[in-house]
C-alpha cells in the first residue's frame, strides 16, 4: 500500500484519498519523529530512505485534502526538521498548508503577500512561483494567473507542467486556440505522452463544437490527435472514446456538405473511406474493452469505473437508431 | 510453472556434482596406481590422464540441464515496445505489475505523463479539500467524481 503514497495523490478518487490519510496516525507513529545521523542503528540499516520523504509529502497532501489537519502539520514538521525552513520545495509546501487553512479570502491575500514577498528575494524559486500562480486562480484571478504563468514560461520554456496549466487555464477562458497551442508546446517536450495527445484532441473537439469559425479543421485535427494517442497506447480507452466522436461528427458534417472545405493551410481533410474506417475501428475496440471488462477478464481489469459506464453509454447511444 | 524449473535446475546440479566427485576420485585412483607403479619400475614418466568419455558427456549434460532450468523460471518479460507497455498499463492498471506476493513492484509508476493532467506543483488545495467534503456530504460511498 505504502507504494501508492510514493506518487502525487491528487488524481485518486476521494475514497482512496481517505483511505490514505486513515492510515496517517499510524504511518507517523511507526516512523521515529527525528532521524540522527549518528544512531546505534544506523550500523546495521540506512538511517533514511529517500522513499519516506516523498511518502511524508504525498501524505501531507492526502491529509489536507480529507482535513486531518494535525497530521498534515507533523509532516510539515519533520520535512522541515530535515531540510530546513528555508528549501525552496518545504516553502511551497507549507504554502499549501496555509492555503488549506486559511479561514477566508483575508487570509488567502496574506498568503499571497507571502509569496511575492518570498519571489522578490528570490526571483527564481520556482515553486513558489509556481504556488502562486495556483493562488491566483484560486482566488478567481484567472488573467493575472495567465500573465503570471507566461512570465515563468519565458524564463523556463521546457516545463512541460507550467504549459499544461496554461491550457487548462486558457481552457476555462474558452480561447480555445491558445489552449491548443500551450498542450503542443507540451507534446514538443512530451511527444511520447498518450495522454496529452488526447487532452490536445479534447481540447480541439471543444473547439470545434463551440462554432469558432474552422471548425472543419479542428474535427480533422482533433481526430488526427486521437488516432496518435491510440498508436502510442493499445487499447487505450479515452483515445477510442474520442476517435468515435469525432469520426462520427465528420461523417455527419460530410454527409450534410458534399463540398470539401479546402483549408488554405496545414493537412487536407480525410477522406469518407477512412474515417469511416476508422469509425468501425472505434467501436470495435471499444465494445471489446467494454465487453472483457465487465466480464473481469484477468488484464482488463485497470479502466475506471466512470470511463466504462461512459464508453458504454456512447456505444449504446449509437447502437439505438440501428436497432429501430 | 517454477517448481519445473527449480527441479531441472536442482537435477542438473546433482548431475554436475556426481561428475565433478567422479572426475576427483577417477584422478585420485589414477594418481594413486600410477605412483604404485612408477615406485616399482623407478620410472618418471609423467602421469597423462585423460578423462573417460563418460564423465565429460555428463558434466556436459548437467551444465545444459542447469541452464535450461534457469532459463524456464526466469520472471515474465516486460514490454519493450512503446505501445505494448503503455496499453498494459492502461489495461491493467497496477494489478499488471505485481509480484508473486501480491504487492505492487516498487518502481511502478503507472502512467509518468499523469503528472501533466493532475500537475502536483500548481494544486488547488482549497478546490480539492471542498470537493471531497462534498463527496463526504453526499454519502461518501458513491461514484467518485471526476475531477
Amino acid at each position: 500500500m505504502a507504494s501508492s503514497l510514493l506518487h502525487p495523490p491528487l488524481h485518486l478518487p476521494p475514497t482512496v484519498a481517505l483511505q490514505l490519510s486513515q492510515q496517517a496516525p499510524a504511518l507517523l507513529q511507526s516512523t521515529p519523529s527525528s532521524i540522527s545521523p549518528y544512531s546505534v542503528s544506523s550500523i546495521w540499516s540506512a538511517a533514511e530512505s529517500a522513499e519516506l520523504w516523498t511518502i511524508y509529502e504525498n501524505l501531507m497532501v492526502s491529509c489536507l485534502r480529507t482535513g486531518d489537519e494535525p497530521s498534515a502539520h507533523l509532516c510539515l514538521q519533520r520535512l522541515t526538521a530535515r531540510f530546513g525552513a528555508d528549501n525552496e520545495r518545504l516553502m511551497a509546501l507549507r504554502g499549501v498548508f496555509q492555503e488549506a487553512t486559511a479561514k477566508d479570502d483575508a487570509a488567502l491575500k496574506t498568503v499571497l503577500e507571502e509569496y511575492e514577498k518570498i519571489i522578490a528575494a528570490d526571483p527564481s524559486n520556482m515553486p513558489v512561483t509556481k504556488r502562486r500562480i495556483a493562488l491566483l486562480r484560486t482566488l478567481q484571478k484567472p488573467t493575472e494567473a495567465i500573465g503570471a504563468l507566461n512570465q515563468l514560461l519565458e524564463s523556463s520554456p521546457t516545463d512541460a507542467e507550467a504549459w499544461a496549466e496554461l491550457s487548462d487555464l486558457y481552457l476555462s477562458q474558452g480561447m480555445y486556440s491558445q489552449a491548443a497551442f500551450a498542450l503542443e508546446e507540451v507534446l514538443l517536450i512530451t511527444p511520447n505522452a498518450w495522454n496529452m495527445h488526447a487532452r490536445l484532441g479534447e481540447v480541439l473537439y471543444v473547439a470545434a463544437s463551440s462554432n469558432e469559425g474552422g471548425a472543419d479543421k479542428n474535427l480533422s485535427e482533433s481526430m488526427r490527435r486521437f488516432c496518435r494517442s491510440v498508436e502510442l497506447c493499445d487499447d487505450y480507452l479515452r483515445g477510442y472514446y474520442g476517435l468515435k466522436l469525432t469520426t462520427k461528427r465528420l461523417l455527419k458534417d460530410l454527409a450534410t456538405n458534399s463540398r470539401q472545405s479546402k483549408s488554405e493551410t496545414g493537412l487536407p481533410a480525410p477522406d469518407r473511406k477512412t474515417v469511416e474506417r476508422l469509425n468501425e475501428l472505434a467501436t470495435a475496440k471499444l465494445s471489446e474493452i467494454v465487453r472483457r471488462n465487465l466480464n473481469g477478464e484477468k488484464g482488463w481489469t485497470g479502466y475506471e469505473k466512470a470511463d466504462i459506464i461512459a464508453a458504454q453509454e456512447l456505444l449504446n447511444r449509437d447502437a439505438t437508431p440501428i436497432i429501430r | 510453472m517454477t517448481w519445473i524449473s527449480k527441479s531441472i535446475t536442482g537435477l542438473g546440479l546433482v548431475f554436475l556434482a556426481h561428475a565433478c566427485y567422479s572426475a576427483h576420485e577417477h584422478s585420485a585412483l589414477l594418481s594413486g596406481s600410477a605412483a604404485a607403479i612408477s615406485s616399482l619400475t623407478a620410472q618418471t614418466a609423467p602421469v597423462t590422464a585423460a578423462l573417460p568419455l563418460d564423465i565429460s558427456i555428463e558434466t556436459i549434460v548437467a551444465v545444459f540441464t542447469i541452464c535450461l532450468g534457469l532459463v524456464l523460471g526466469t520472471p515474465e518479460l516486460r514490454p519493450i515496445q512503446w505501445r505494448v507497455w503503455a496499453g498494459k498499463i492502461e489495461r491493467e492498471g497496477e494489478y499488471g505489475f505485481m509480484n508473486g506476493d501480491g504487492e505492487v513492484d516498487k518502481d511502478f509508476v503507472g502512467n509518468p505523463f499523469r503528472v501533466l493532467e493532475s500537475r502536483p506543483g500548481f494544486v488547488d488545495i482549497r478546490k480539492q479539500r471542498k470537493e471531497f467534503a462534498e463527496w463526504v456530504r453526499e454519502g461518501g460511498n458513491g461514484q467518485a467524481p471526476k475531477s
